[in-house]
């Protein structure tokens, strides 16, 4: 069943985290390769950069500090596309639905203690080729208000 | 610390999604969809067991043109088309190449493909920035 035009525009959020050191240290670990062992999230493989986990080498380069890997944004920008296809009103078989496309803008680095606050909206839906197609644009921005990501995300839903 | 980038340079990063990477991605991320982390869903799923976070290969993606910039913190877009999933056990090269620079901003083209040739991701393009 076609998912109804009259979702298109609808909003959700704003949604607000705040970014620690350590959850931007295991997610870069993670999508690294490490292996996280209790309590630990796992020694750096050699082609992480220590930017993304050593506080002393951060500190000494370019940014002053500690940076999330770019595609951290996605722990907190995600969060209107997730609440988007999970509206009830929309009535999504959430098994069958696939995560299509991606887009992602980087604007500024992300540090810790910066706090992003996410909007978003759907901005499309279609039927292609007997799939369903959600589209969902997001912004996310610090706490100074200025704009660092930029998001398009696009679900499928199979059948 | 200069480096100079050209037209046409390539890099390949290659990448094993080892059997609990997908666990080890959804407490990193949050994304604890069933599919990832309980194969017996993703069989009713019609996935044939668990598949990893279409959202963790973009960031191999964007770790291999971070790697070949030198610099994490300059990757500026990333787009990709999620075009088959990648499951445990799965090894997936990313092969970049650049095919523009304008403006202190370097655009790549990367194709992702598992072990069987298969391409897991579609029209992938990251930009960063080497001004």
């Amino acid at each position: 069943m076609a998912i109804d035009k009259r979702f298109i525009g609808r909003e959700y959020g704003p949604f607000t985290y705040t970014i620690g050191a350590e959850k931007l240290r295991e997610f870069t670990l993670a999508v690294g390769g490490a292996h996280p062992a209790a309590g630990t999230p796992g020694e750096p493989p050699a082609h992480v950069s220590p930017l993304l986990y050593d506080d002393q080498a951060a500190k000494a380069g370019p940014y002053g500090d500690l940076i999330a890997f770019p595609s951290f944004a996605v722990v907190f920008a995600i969060r209107p596309f997730a609440t988007a296809v999970a509206d009830p009103e929309l009535n999504l078989n959430l098994l069958m639905l696939v995560h299509g496309e991606q887009e992602l803008e980087f604007l500024d680095v992300m540090r810790p203690g910066d706090v992003m606050t996410t909007t978003g909206r759907i901005s499309d839906a279609y039927e292609k080729a007997g799939k369903q197609f959600l589209i969902a644009t997001t912004e996310s921005r610090n706490q100074r208000g200025d704009l660092v990501v930029k998001g398009t995300w696009t679900a499928v839903i199979r059948g | 610390m200069a480096r100079s980038f050209q037209v046409g340079d390539t890099f390949t990063h290659v990448r094993e999604c080892d059997v609990y990477r997908p666990i080890f991605y959804a407490g990193a991320s949050g994304d604890f969809n069933p599919i990832h982390i309980d194969p017996e869903v993703g069989k009713v799923a019609g996935l044939d067991g668990v598949i990893l976070q279409g959202l963790c290969t973009l960031g191999w993606a964007v770790e291999a043109v971070a790697v070949f910039v030198g610099d994490p913190g300059r990757i500026r877009k990333v787009k990709v088309r999620f075009s088959r999933p990648v499951r445990p056990e799965d090894t997936v090269t990313f092969a970049g190449r650049v095919t523009a620079i304008e403006a202190g901003r370097l655009t790549t083209e990367v194709t992702a493909t598992n072990q069987r040739g298969e391409a897991v991701l579609k029209g992938a393009v990251v930009e960063a920035s080497i001004g």
